[in-house]
């Protein structure tokens, strides 16, 4: 879908349901949120809509980097102890390497 | 890396190899034991140790590492885990060590047998007697890198020849590549301990579900001078058995090499022998000797702590109140004193029975050519069965060795534990269907074990002693139980047993130029002693009926027949080849010879840090190979590698350039292309 050809309020409407979106666990539909409408929010000259899907995209990216922070964070703790914690660390695998501690 | 530069870098020599024996990949409570290469198998420049002073090369001044270390003698006795080193292939010596060489540790099964801080700590930790003192323990060490052992064959030749012309220093200077390299694979897919590799088989939610290692298992072997109801389990009202026992397996460094000549087979080819020697001299006795052949005994008592575990849990036709007294025999390759060694359990040898015991024995040896002797009294009993009797009920017992203190077996659970270290000594110029007829020295001496062991079994279960001069162990029965100089055990090649398959037809045994591999296994696959002593057995202590095809594998006798299944076991077997004739005469053997598990209890409860009972898992692999080939010097690979990238770079740049200008590159006159894209 080309933005460019795309209404003002039909804009804003779809900014909203990816903000929305996002919190159903879905970090990445903040991530496209971000990517597909910063130009719209900050590039573009100022239209009515605007002010709003700033807030959308703002907060989107805030969302994004909470969860790239909480994933970074339990990937390292989960890579470093998993053959530590031994029978948890097995049952929170998903898939465990032949022959790997 | 060498997959996608081998048709310039690589040229392969042998891309199989034949006749190798991996050391793989154990595991019990606590450990891992074994070895394994990395994922993609490991590579190395051959380097062929010809000498001690050689191994500086390897270990230090060689330029090229790492290094595939090649063994042609018997230098395997001291290791280090070092970065330089790729694998190690042994190339099977024809001689054994003079001085000895036992891959075990010094105190076999230390921690599961009788003596502990509860029972004789005096005793605990082999404290009085050291029983293995060669043992180096290699065969519980760890190793990050492959090792594998080759017979001296065609591919070692192609070896040492690559050797030779690629990789020899030849006065001090440094040798040129292309060189040859060696890659040997070996991935084992368990690791750490059994807990963990049971747990990983046992995921139930996994996206790739697969086992990861198997219980060391298989079943014992046992039959009963009368025959047992082998349905009703637990306590049998007014029955008395003495136990025969004896161990069944062996192990070495290497999987699929378990010669156990001294260690398992001379144990085993004496008590069947008695076995037979008391066939037909049993019936007024009052008691019952029970022939038990335990399995994994190698391995933390497999066979012995589950017939216990099972006479406990009333899983077994009798049960500990059942047995009277036990008889083990252990290794009994007599040396040139002809002495053996009757140990006993210095806690319970207060217990007047043992003493009983003691002086049957005596009694039965009296006549015959060999000495029964009693070490000193505060000598705790050496690594056997009888020990997992002793843990749960103080039965009289004893045990038969050749050794007084420590073991005089030199390479006990070694390659050289073969036929070699018994002294089978053929002439020369027998033919191997003259030397099958020829008693050595070794089997007239076993014979007279086996007689031994008969007579004290008779008066132990209550014979008379006038009556014990008829048990004899027959020497021909004894010498196609015999071992073959270099082929190990051919005892089938006499008793042509033939095996049974599930269709009802007979298929041969397993091939007869082969040593016995007394390993015991994964308990999924049946292990070759196994089938071996249960039809040997049934052979030479049961008697051939009439009875049909049919109804003698279902378990019958006539068509009415539904009781003798309870107390007998019926085997269609093959009998030797006809006079002037290929044809073979088959009949059914009906015996007492019954099979019980061997499974450790550990994994019955799923107990798999357990202190009291075997934990021994063997890890699964997806293959296990090696081959050998020319490798280019890293300067190459790294051109070759520079050279591919710059081309891709290239053809890229090539690419978008063309791209860039296809409008003009490619406009024709007639129809001008939409470059609009």
């Amino acid at each position: 879908m080309n933005l460019e050809r795309l209404p003002n309020e039909e804009k804003l409407i779809l900014c909203r349901k990816y903000y929305l979106g996002g919190f159903a666990f879905l970090p990445f539909l903040w991530l496209v949120n971000v990517v597909w409408f910063f130009r719209e929010a900050f590039v573009k000259p100022a239209y009515t809509e605007q002010l709003q899907i700033k807030a959308y995209v703002k907060w989107s990216a805030v969302g994004l980097l909470f969860w790239v922070a909480v994933l970074t964070t339990w990937i390292t703790i989960f890579q470093h102890f998993r053959a530590q914690w031994g029978e948890v660390g097995d049952s929170l695998s998903f898939t465990i390497p032949l022959g790997t501690p | 890396m060498e997959h996608f530069l081998n048709f310039n870098v690589i040229t392969f020599l042998l891309q199989n190899l034949n006749e190798t024996f991996p050391c793989v990949r154990l595991l019990n409570a606590t450990h891992q034991i074994g070895c394994q290469s990395s994922f993609g198998g490991d590579v190395g420049v051959v380097h062929l140790l010809e000498s001690e002073e050689n191994l500086d090369w390897v270990l230090s001044s060689g330029p090229n590492p790492p290094y595939m270390v090649i063994l042609e003698s018997t230098l395997f006795t001291r290791y280090s885990q070092c970065s330089r080193v790729a694998g190690v292939v042994v190339v099977e010596p024809t001689t054994n060590p003079p001085d000895g060489f036992s891959p075990h540790t010094s105190c076999p099964n230390e921690n599961m047998g009788v003596y502990s801080e509860s029972y004789g700590p005096s005793y605990a930790h082999c404290n009085v007697t050291v029983w293995n003192p060669l043992g180096n323990g290699l065969s519980y060490e760890e190793f990050d890198f492959p090792i594998f052992s080759m017979k001296d064959s065609n591919d070692t030749e192609v070896i040492r020849r690559c050797y030779r012309e690629h990789n020899r220093a030849v006065n001090g200077s440094t040798p040129q590549y292309p060189l040859c390299a060696m890659q040997l694979f070996s991935h084992m897919s368990a690791v750490t301990d059994t807990a963990t590799c049971m747990r990983r088989s046992e995921i139930p939610f996994s996206l790739t579900p697969e086992f990861v290692c198997d219980p060391l298992g298989d079943e014992n072997i046992w039959a009963s001078t009368k025959p047992l109801n082998n349905t009703a389990k637990g306590h049998k009202e007014g029955e008395s058995v003495v136990i025969a026992a004896v161990k069944m397996d062996s192990r070495s460094f290497f999987f699929g090499l378990a010669p156990g000549a001294d260690s398992t087979a001379t144990g085993l080819v004496a008590l069947l022998a008695a076995a037979n020697a008391l066939r037909n001299a049993t019936a007024e006795l009052n008691r019952t000797i029970l022939y038990t052949f335990f399995h994994g005994e190698t391995f933390d008592y497999i066979g012995s702590s589950r017939m216990v575990y099972d006479m406990e849990n009333n899983q077994f036709p009798l049960d500990l109140d059942n047995v009277h007294s036990i008889l083990e025999v252990g290794q009994v390759a007599l040396g040139s004193n002809s002495r053996l060694w009757l140990h006993s359990d210095p806690v319970s040898r207060r217990n007047r029975s043992v003493n009983k015991l003691v002086s049957n024995l005596h009694l039965a040896a009296a006549g015959l050519n060999i000495s029964l002797e009693e070490p000193n009294v505060t000598q705790p009993l050496p690594p056997s069965s009888f020990q997992r009797f002793l843990r749960v009920r103080s039965i009289p017992g004893v045990v038969i060795e050749n050794h007084q203190a420590s073991f005089t077996n030199k390479y006990y659970q070694s390659i050289f534990d073969n036929a070699e270290s018994l002294q089978l000594n053929y002439s020369p110029n027998l033919t191997a269907e003259e030397q099958l007829e020829f008693v050595t020295d070794a089997a007239k001496n076993l014979t007279e074990v086996a007689t031994a062991v008969a007579r004290g079994l008779y008066l132990q279960a209550g014979g008379h002693p006038a009556g014990m001069n008829t048990v004899q162990a027959d020497s021909k029965l004894v010498r196609p139980l015999d071992w073959k100089r270099n082929s190990g055990y051919t005892w089938i090649k006499r008793l042509k047993i033939k095996k049974q398959s599930s269709d009802g037809d007979v298929s041969t045994f397993s091939s007869e130029d082969k040593p016995t591999k007394f390993y015991i296994g994964v308990d999924q696959e049946m292990s070759e002693p196994n089938f071996m002593v249960q039809t040997i057995l049934a052979n030479l202590t049961g008697t051939i009926v009439n009875v049909t095809k049919e109804n003698c594998q279902k378990q019958k006798e006539d068509e009415e027949d539904n009781r003798n299944k309870h107390l007998y076991y019926y085997q269609w077997v093959q009998g030797p080849l006809r006079p002037n004739s290929t044809e073979r005469d088959s009949f059914c053997v009906r015996s007492t010879v019954r099979k019980s598990p061997a499974k450790s209890p550990a994994f019955v409860l799923r107990e798999y840090t357990s202190k009291d009972y075997s934990t021994w898992t063997e890890s699964r692999w997806k293959t296990i190979t090696g081959r050998i080939f020319l490798v280019a010097s890293h300067d190459l690979e790294m051109l070759t590698l520079g050279v591919g990238v710059a081309v891709l770079l290239v053809s890229l740049l090539l690419t978008y350039f063309v791209s860039s200008k296809a409008d003009i590159l490619f406009s024709s006159g007639r129809e001008p292309t939409n470059a609009t894209y």
